[in-house]
């Protein structure tokens, strides 16, 4: 008996039956099928985070956190969109001259649950983009934010790590953190010092009608 | 004028000895333990023929675990007697504990005879620092009377009693989550299998039981399966702790027939709805089950007519909503306490019981659109089985629960669109 | 979408036939002018018959103009000047609409310098095509290099003429837009000496894009909303303009804001508006595909255009070599010219070099399309070829190139099933920038008093085509200089009226060129996502 060539696959988005050609996202097929989804849809290429999902496969209990616009249809596919949720950030000010005894300060007042964390492994499992994130945690916690934020350099700010945090921290934002207080601490690339201190002294100008 | 059917056992005055255990003993204390003693064989049989069931929430025949436990070999087994009790709307093993503590540890040392176990745990919350405090001092006064001598002599066995405070958290009284508290670790529920009653506390096998399951063991032993049958209404056996709360004149916790019918319940040991309200809704066994109506109050309190309206008996508490009461605002507080309740373990549930939270909270503040309501229905639609244990199925049945009765109380909070 | 050809090499066939091999020849190069010029006129887009029509109203009118473009910047307002008599109103000092790049560091630099500040933006804040950019910025900070060079290299590739002073404030501000990002706490990639690393744009003389990997506009943007947040500036999410406001002389004074979460209408009055809606990819010119984000419907012009701000340089646009065209839900996805830049070649179907690969992008673009249309392409659908982007062979010559620069690649190309160091990448030309704009002056001024433009809503810079780390650039040296502008020409600034009876005008306008009342714009999103103004933009209900 020929078996036909499957071109189609059944899914299920935020409730409503869609059947939709392969290949397609999930964000792709919502739209395909009628449904004038904007909320929580933005670079449509897995860099913005916005795009959170549940997804439960066929014939499996498990159900994964992931980003709608890298997620191909597949036959029996679940998903459910999350809310987008306005955060309210942790706000600090980092001081100048800045040093790092008060960058550990401002960490410790800004971040006091990370401290506390109980090590669930919650953030590692929801993060779509694999950052092992409860280990960065612990490096920030202890003051070593370069190695902490450079485990984020692929971070999108999805914010699934503070959702899925039982103590409340704040993963991601912690990541920015850590990263932006290694800059500040340390780089001062000379080729650009020097380059600035020319154009301080006139050294360089444009001729703009030459 | 007494109730013939309150308190007749477990609450009845004559085991609320606190820790004093001479009038225990001299009262009804230590016959059933001394039957267990002369035929240890016939412990399990005995509890079989009872009926008992286990009372924590599962329903789950108690003699089945027994048998496990006793039929598994192993130098080392262990009786975890769960006091963790962290839900909102139960604190019927804090009076079990704080009041009776004999019949609670006759209870567990017959346990151990039946199933080989030498170590017995006491796990304990930590915010009862009361119930704490009397286990301990009992316990004491057990482990220097002649009984409990008699008893290792006889069968030529060591018991040890230690009491674990647990974290105090609701996560902590799930099974797997009890094993890896007792061995030092976060209470991270671990999944089934394997079964504790295979492999357990350091890996031994492990008998874990409610407070109130084990407190009718001493009774049972002393009067036979048959008298246990009759004490229920029916065809259930034995009596039940029920807790009732919410929008009644009296609450509290009362011993009666199993099986006793939620309108009796309510109008009879609850005096009626509090200050001429009506009845909205109960909430049945705890906030991590099912809702019911006006219409169910005839529906007999035990666990197969319960479950035969799709409700289930729980630990037994009952919280009662009045018409006083918004349901929606209701439903915030108890899945709020899920999403705090969550251990972090699996995204899903974590995440899962934030979102609901989330949602209904801005339903309940008029902020909502019917685009909500569908997404907290897709919630509950994609998310139950997905976690370890079953923390985000009880609140997925609580808030499912409540969108089957109360839909329409959702949608007078939505804004509408023109 | 966009046929390429129908003629090519099977992809089956051709991903067979590939080798990998380290070192490939090009030959006969050929750079001559005329050469680049007949190739252009051949196969660019721009060029295509049929691609422009004369703009009939408004400031530009009988201007050349891509004629999707045409339509968007004919068309009528959603509202009618009675609809905002009873809408509430909000007043702030500056207005800023659009939350990428420009958005943000034109607000950031208002509010330090004290000015009250609202940014809205249609999506999320950092929803952009900032957010997505890859190959990193260019500034003159290596010794032998000069900002006249970087200069002279901007007018070299845009082919036609520019405002020559914004390009030479552009290239000396360079340095120190650099500064300024690594004061926010922006990483850069940097060598063994601690200088900051740089590669080559194609069409640049010299070595002068700084980048952070292949993720430059992810940690730019990442680190401008921390600033963002860590400041005093509103943000207004899912808020998208749908009409400026101006006063009884024409001034802009506002914005009428859309919530996307409700549907209702606000109206924000404001000393100074700054416009950085960035560019219209999804418009999808001549049905390419886009490597831009999903609210790139170009409607800045529009905004700017109806009160009557002048736009420059409207038929053309860019279209990056480099967008994915397999697997098809990754159609557009660009991947970096830095790629290029450190070595990769692009190959036809039967595996040989074609053109320079670091020509400026519009040569490499027609060159590519140029080959599909002649038969060399691969085909990967009836409708669709590509050439190679040959990954493998850049990886051989330089081993663990890929992981370390281009994690960014690796992780989309893992999500498409091919391991970029073993298997190459099929791609073409995408439409990815719109090289014209809003005419402005040196702080960002429009042609309307009251209204900055800045960023790629912006033109003058570029010509007929943007050099790779120049967009990056220009966002911040003139976010900031608008900013600052606003917030220091504003205190002296009253509220004027915010009114839309610019439409009397535009709209008598439109009925002399007979444009239908049901063209309305700004289009908000793409029509394939199915949304219409007023519709629940959860996509709960089905269309």
């Amino acid at each position: 008996m020929n078996t036909p060539v499957v071109n189609s696959v059944n899914v299920t988005i935020n409730g409503k039956s869609l059947t939709v050609p392969k290949a397609l996202s999930v964000v792709q097929a919502l739209w395909l099928g009628g449904y004038p989804r904007i909320e929580s849809l933005g670079c449509l290429e897995g860099v913005c985070g916005s795009c959170r999902v549940l997804v439960r496969r066929a014939g499996s209990a498990v159900v994964s956190t992931e980003l709608a616009c890298q997620l191909l249809v597949e036959e029996g596919l679940d998903v459910s969109f999350l809310p987008y949720t306005d955060t309210q950030p942790r706000t600090y000010q980092l001081g100048c001259p800045i040093s790092l005894s008060s960058v550990l300060e401002t960490f410790t007042q800004t971040f006091p649950e990370a401290a506390k964390c109980r090590h669930c492994g919650g953030c590692d499992n929801s993060c779509p983009k694999g950052i092992t994130v409860e280990s960065a945690i612990t490096l920030a916690t202890a003051g070593d934010y370069q190695t902490a934020g450079e485990m984020f350099l692929e971070c999108v700010l999805c914010e699934l790590c503070e959702t899925a945090c039982p103590e409340f921290i704040t993963p991601a934002q912690i990541g920015t953190f850590s990263r932006k207080v290694t800059t500040l601490l340390s780089r001062r690339p000379s080729n650009l010092i020097h380059r600035i201190e020319a154009l301080a002294h006139q050294q360089f100008k444009v001729d703009i009608d030459r | 004028m007494t109730d013939p059917d309150l308190n007749q056992v477990l609450l009845n005055p004559k085991c609320c000895t606190k820790k004093a255990v001479l009038p225990w003993l001299n009262g009804w204390g230590g016959k059933g333990l001394l039957n267990a003693v002369n035929a240890p064989e016939n412990i399990i049989k005995t509890i079989k023929e009872a009926h008992l069931l286990g009372l924590g929430g599962s329903g789950f025949p108690t003699y089945i675990k027994w048998q496990s436990v006793a039929d598994n070999v192993a130098p080392d087994k262990y009786l975890i007697c769960n006091g963790n009790e962290d839900e909102p709307g139960t604190f019927k093993d804090r009076v079990l504990l704080e009041q009776t503590p004999f019949q609670l540890i006759e209870g567990a040392t017959i346990a151990a005879i039946a199933c080989g176990i030498n170590h017995v745990v006491f796990y304990i919350n930590p915010h009862l620092e009361n119930a704490i405090q009397v286990v301990s001092n009992a316990l004491k006064e057990w482990q220097s009377s002649d009984i409990y001598a008699r008893v290792l002599q006889t069968l030529d066995v060591t018991i040890s009693y230690t009491i674990v405070k647990s974290n105090g958290i609701y996560i902590g009284g799930e099974e797997t989550a009890v094993i890896q508290t007792i061995e030092g670790k976060f209470p991270f529920p671990t999944g089934k299998p394997p079964y504790p009653t295979e492999q357990g506390v350091y890996g031994s096998p492990t008998l874990i039981n409610n407070i109130e399951t084990l407190c009718n063991v001493p009774h049972i032993m002393r009067n036979g399966a048959q008298w246990f049958y009759n004490l229920g209404r029916n065809d259930s056996a034995g009596t039940k702790l029920y807790t009732i709360s919410g929008d009644v004149e009296s609450p509290g916790v009362y011993e009666l027939p199993m099986g006793i019918s939620l309108s009796e319940l309510i109008d009879k040991y609850g005096s009626g709805m509090l200050h001429q309200t009506r009845l909205k809704s109960v909430i049945t066994g705890g906030p991590s089950n099912s809702m019911l109506t006006a219409k169910d109050l005839d529906v007999s309190l035990d666990f197969t007519s319960l479950e035969s309206r799709g409700a289930s008996l729980g630990t037994g508490a009952m919280i009662v909503i009045s018409d006083a009461d918004h349901i929606v605002q209701s439903i915030s507080e108890y899945v709020n306490f899920f999403a705090g309740a969550s251990c972090g373990q699996c995204p899903p549930c974590k995440t899962g019981t934030y979102f609901l939270a989330q949602i209904i909270a801005k339903i309940d503040s008029n902020k909502a659109t019917y685009a909500d309501l569908e997404q907290l229905t897709d919630l509950c639609r994609i998310l139950p089985g997905s976690g370890k244990c079953h923390l985000v199925d009880g609140a997925v049945k609580l808030v499912k629960s409540s969108l089957n009765h109360f839909k329409d109380e959702y949608e007078k909070l939505l804004i509408k669109r023109e | 979408m966009h046929v390429t050809s129908n003629n090519g090499v099977l992809y089956q066939d051709a991903i067979i036939a590939y080798k990998a091999v380290a070192e490939r020849i090009l030959v006969n190069p050929n750079v001559s002018a005329s050469f680049t010029s007949d190739l252009l006129k051949a196969y660019h887009p721009d060029y295509l018959q049929n691609a422009c029509g004369l703009l009939r109203v408004g400031g530009n009118r009988d201007a050349q103009c891509h004629h999707q473009l045409v339509d968007a910047l004919q068309s009528h307002s959603h509202l009618k000047p009675a609809d905002i008599t009873n809408m509430p109103v909000t007043e702030t000092d500056i207005l800023v609409i659009g939350g990428g790049g420009a958005g943000c560091a034109a607000a950031l630099t208002a509010a330090q310098q004290g000015s009250e500040v609202i940014l809205a933006t249609k999506l999320r804040l950092g929803d952009s095509n900032t957010v997505m950019a890859e190959g990193g910025i260019q500034a003159s900070i290596n010794k032998g290099d000069s900002p006249q060079q970087h200069f002279d290299d901007i007018l070299s590739s845009a082919n036609q003429p520019v405002n020559k002073q914004l390009v030479a404030d552009l290239v000396m501000d360079a340095p120190d837009v650099l500064l300024w990002l690594i004061e926010q706490g922006m990483q850069f990639d940097l060598d063994d000496h601690g200088n900051m690393c740089t590669r080559r744009a194609g069409g640049a003389s010299q070595s002068r894009v700084v980048f952070c990997r292949d993720y430059t506009g992810l940690e730019l943007m990442r680190v401008l909303k921390e600033s963002i947040r860590n400041s005093q500036v509103d943000v207004w999410n899912y808020a998208p303009a749908i009409e400026l406001t101006t006063d009884s002389k024409g001034q802009c004074t506002g914005a009428v804001l859309l919530s996307l979460e409700d549907n209702q209408y606000t109206l924000v009055k404001a000393r100074s508006v700054i416009l950085a809606t960035g560019g219209l990819g999804r418009m999808h010119l001549n049905n390419f595909p886009t490597s831009n984000h999903l609210g790139a419907t170009g409607d800045g012009l529009v905004l700017a255009y109806r009160i009557g701000a002048r736009l420059r340089d409207l038929e053309t646009f860019q279209y990056h070599p480099s967008g994915l065209i397999f697997p098809a839900s990754m159609q557009g996805v660009m991947v970096t010219e830095g790629i290029r830049s450190s070595g990769a070649y692009l190959l036809n179907a039967q595996g040989q070099r074609f053109i320079d690969e670091l020509e400026s992008r519009d040569i490499v673009s027609a060159a590519i399309i140029k080959e599909c249309r002649q038969g060399r392409g691969v085909q990967v659908s009836d409708d669709l070829s590509g050439v190679w982007l040959d990954t493998p062979g850049l990886e051989l010559r330089s081993p663990g190139i890929l992981n370390q620069r281009f994690p960014k690649l690796i992780a989309a190309a893992k999500n498409a099933g091919i391991d970029p160091r073993y298997k190459p990448l099929l791609i073409y030309p995408t439409l990815h920038y719109q090289n014209g704009g809003a005419v402005i002056d040196q702080h960002g001024q429009s042609t309307v008093k009251g209204l900055y433009c800045v960023g790629e809503v912006s033109g003058g810079i570029h010509g007929k085509n943007r050099l790779m780390g120049n967009s990056l650039l220009e966002i911040i040296s003139f976010g900031r200089k608008a900013g600052q502008h606003a917030a220091l020409s504003s205190p002296s600034t009253q509220h004027g009226e915010a009114g839309i009876s610019h439409l009397i005008h535009f709209n008598a306008e439109l009925q002399q060129a007979q444009i239908p009342l049901e063209k309305k714009s700004p289009v908000l999103f793409p029509e394939y996502t199915k949304f219409e103004i007023g519709c629940d933009f959860r996509g709960s209900e089905k269309i």
